[in-house]
């Protein structure tokens, strides 16, 4: 029965004195974003005791900052400064209660058939047909104020580039987000602060608590355990957020584990619990969905700082047999737009940044090959992943596309994101400059909000980890609800995915054990 | 240890790790964490970040504030180094020695001790480089550098840009959304 408090059940590490802790649940859930929320609140639902261990803090939505800077020191994984080992791409995550769905640009999409078709064909995925999967994005659509933009939620920025469209004839796409009452802050990447946003933090985690699920923040899991074979609880640590210091030991006895910390941190736990790899995929067939940006320059000022983060998406070419790239509108904020691009050192940059005010961005995101590792050496994580040859010519054609949209919507010049100087000044000269890009490592700067694929599903227990129900073919009791299941990349945010696939294993799970 | 004398299995590493340390942007006020003795910036740090600031923010005649006016160092070190897992942290100390001591073959001489002209040239020849730790050097020190600059906020006037707006909007919480009821 839902107590219809409506609030957090919390405790973090400034709450917790006790240098041991025992608990006892029904559920033990990894992680607060996506799959974690919502598994939490369909299993509390269900009348069970549901724990949720939360690596990151407790950031409530009173203290957002507003500023990225902030933002990324506070709520993203290594405080935004997560990346593959060659450093040239930035793989952001939400690290706080909530997970990325705190900040994300809220931006949804359902998976394309084509995508379960193909899971159904190479992986035996048979169970998500599109008629099932459907069923499951109505809800989560529901519960989350999954709908179209209105009309005036949008920006200057994507209000220059669909006038660009028009002038092409290219078809516009209208953004879904699960958000209400946008205010157009544009502050999605730092948080809503108002709460408009309809992350976990305000959605499914305080649902879950009004069926008496506790969440601890500040709580790594540092081992699952198991007894033949089947999921009995964690090992966990509670770490002081400023210090970095362990302040208690945690043990957690739960008969049901839900693994959802993330297609990163994910195959991590399970490499160092030792379990759930007879197939060796474990951490493999990491993808990313790397995106460059290309900014580009008006010639008075546009101001494009605030509006809808996202508004306007191209998906024209999106499917891989299309060119696999998406193109979606951002604003950015000063410190994102001092990064973008490469003017030159010194007086150059100064100008640049002077521009500021002139400038818009438009993102180039490419559907990849799931060509990564994610593992553990020596204590140490690490993504192993590079842009595949063939995908980077895809990000090439996405880029030329980008660029001539770019330039019918008014831009004077652009600047590709690139090490060193690279200006297209006009639309002649758009692939002469692409066709010269070379796929080199720290010769760009990528950025992926999107890590999936690191504990594949599937039917075959020699390819895949977690069996088409969620639960992992190797042990027991042992459910994975994120978007590390993914069995390929997906080319659209995967985020409205991960919504219905964990509700999905969530009914999975009480069909197996509560029914 | 000569900074020159560093393998290509380390040079490599201390390239990807600046790289990768660049994005992570300050953690200020209330999120800021316990800087410790092993992650505080070194003499040479100090000197390489200050001169980096210097060439890459050259505000005079412009409409930026000038650097030399803020706490830049401070914020990368209170921050950014605060945070830093003692590995990675390790690593960016390398790598900051092996950018000194690269511009010696050709320019003669540390980027530290170089000449605002040289120094700029040197970063703009790495950043362009098909050497890809070189590339990764440049970029990631320079970036880290104008980045703790633009998160401090008094920068931003400059710009036209009028920073966060929820409060100043008047604009109130929605709350937690209630629970579903079917």
């Amino acid at each position: 029965m839902s107590t219809q408090k409506n609030v957090l059940n919390i405790k973090t590490a400034a709450d917790i004195q006790a240098s041991n802790l025992n608990i006892e649940a029904d559920v033990v859930v990894i992680g607060s974003g996506a799959g974690g929320a919502i598994n939490a609140y369909e299993l509390a639902k269900q009348g069970k005791k549901v724990v949720v261990l939360e690596a990151g803090p407790y950031v409530p939505s009173t203290k957002f900052a507003e500023m990225l800077a902030v933002a990324m020191g506070a709520m993203y994984q290594d405080e935004g400064g997560q990346a593959n080992t060659h450093g040239d791409i930035t793989v952001l995550q939400g690290a706080c209660v909530g997970g990325s769905t705190v900040v994300n640009a809220a931006l949804c999409f359902r998976t394309p058939d084509y995508y379960l078709d193909l899971w159904k064909k190479e992986f035996g995925l048979k169970n998500l047909t599109p008629e099932l999967m459907s069923g499951y994005f109505d809800k989560v659509e529901k519960n989350l104020s999954i709908t179209p933009n209105a009309k005036h939620e949008t920006s200057v920025g994507a209000d220059l580039i669909s006038g660009g469209l028009k002038k092409l004839g290219i078809e516009e796409g209208i953004a879904k987000r699960n958000i209400r009452d946008c205010v157009m802050s544009g502050f999605c990447f730092a948080g809503c602060k108002t709460d408009r946003k309809q992350s976990m933090l305000v959605t499914y985690l305080p649902w879950a608590c009004n069926h008496g699920a506790e969440i601890y923040a500040d709580t790594r899991v540092t081992k699952i355990n198991t007894q033949n074979s089947q999921a009995s609880g964690v090992e966990a640590v509670v770490i002081d957020p400023k210090t970095k210091e362990v302040k208690s030991n945690v043990t957690v006895k739960a008969p049901i584990v839900v693994l959802a910390a993330g297609p990163i941190q994910s195959p991590i736990i399970l490499q160092q619990s030792g379990i759930a790899n007879s197939s060796g995929q474990v951490g493999k067939n990491f993808a990313c969905h790397p995106s460059l940006s290309i900014t580009a320059m008006f010639d008075e000022a546009v101001d494009d700082f605030h509006g809808a983060t996202h508004s306007l998406y191209v998906d024209t070419h999106t499917l891989p047999e299309e060119g696999g790239y998406i193109l979606l509108n951002a604003v950015q904020e000063p410190v994102e737009a001092s990064f973008q691009s490469e003017p030159g050192t010194g007086k150059p940059y100064v100008a640049y940044m002077e521009k500021y005010r002139n400038s818009i961005r438009l993102i180039t995101l490419i559907h990849d090959k799931n060509v990564g590792e994610v593992k553990l050496e020596e204590g140490v994580k690490k993504i192993i992943y590079e842009v595949d040859d063939q995908d980077f010519e895809a990000m090439k054609k996405g880029l030329k596309y980008n660029a001539e949209i770019l330039f019918a919507s008014g831009a004077k010049y652009l600047y590709l994101p690139t090490s060193n100087k690279t200006i297209i000044n006009s639309v002649d000269e758009i692939d002469n400059v692409i066709d010269q890009l070379k796929n080199e490592p720290a010769r760009y700067r990528y950025t992926s909000f999107h890590p999936q694929g690191t504990c594949r599903m599937g039917a075959d227990p020699l390819k895949s980890v977690v069996n088409p129900y969620g639960e992992t073919h190797d042990v027991k009791k042992l459910y994975i609800a994120d978007a590390s299941l993914l069995p390929t990349s997906i080319g659209y945010n995967p985020s409205e995915t991960v919504y219905a696939l964990s509700s999905y294993i969530a009914d999975q799970i009480i069909k197996a054990n509560f029914s | 240890m000569n900074n020159l004398m560093m393998n290509r299995r380390r040079f490599l590493k201390a390239a990807s790790v600046i790289a990768a340390a660049v994005t992570a942007l300050p953690a200020m006020s209330t999120f800021a964490r316990v800087l410790t003795d092993q992650n505080r910036m070194d003499a040479l740090e100090k000197a390489v970040f200050g001169k980096m600031l210097k060439i890459a923010l050259p505000a005079k005649g412009s409409l930026l504030i000038d650097p030399a006016t803020l706490p830049v160092l401070p914020t990368i070190e209170g921050a950014l180094l605060a945070g830093m897992a003692p590995h990675i942290r390790s690593g960016l100390r390398g790598g900051i020695g092996y950018f000194n001591g690269g511009s010696v073959a050709k320019y003669g001489d540390q980027f530290v001790n170089l000449s605002d002209a040289d120094a700029i040239a040197f970063v703009d020849d790495w950043s362009a480089s098909s050497n890809t730790p070189e590339r990764a050097l440049s970029m990631g020190i320079k970036k880290l550098t104008v980045l703790a600059y633009w998160a401090i906020p008094n920068t931003w006037g400059p710009l036209g840009y009028d920073g966060p707006v929820s409060e100043k909007w008047g604009i109130s919480s929605l709350g937690n959304t209630p629970e579903p009821t079917v």
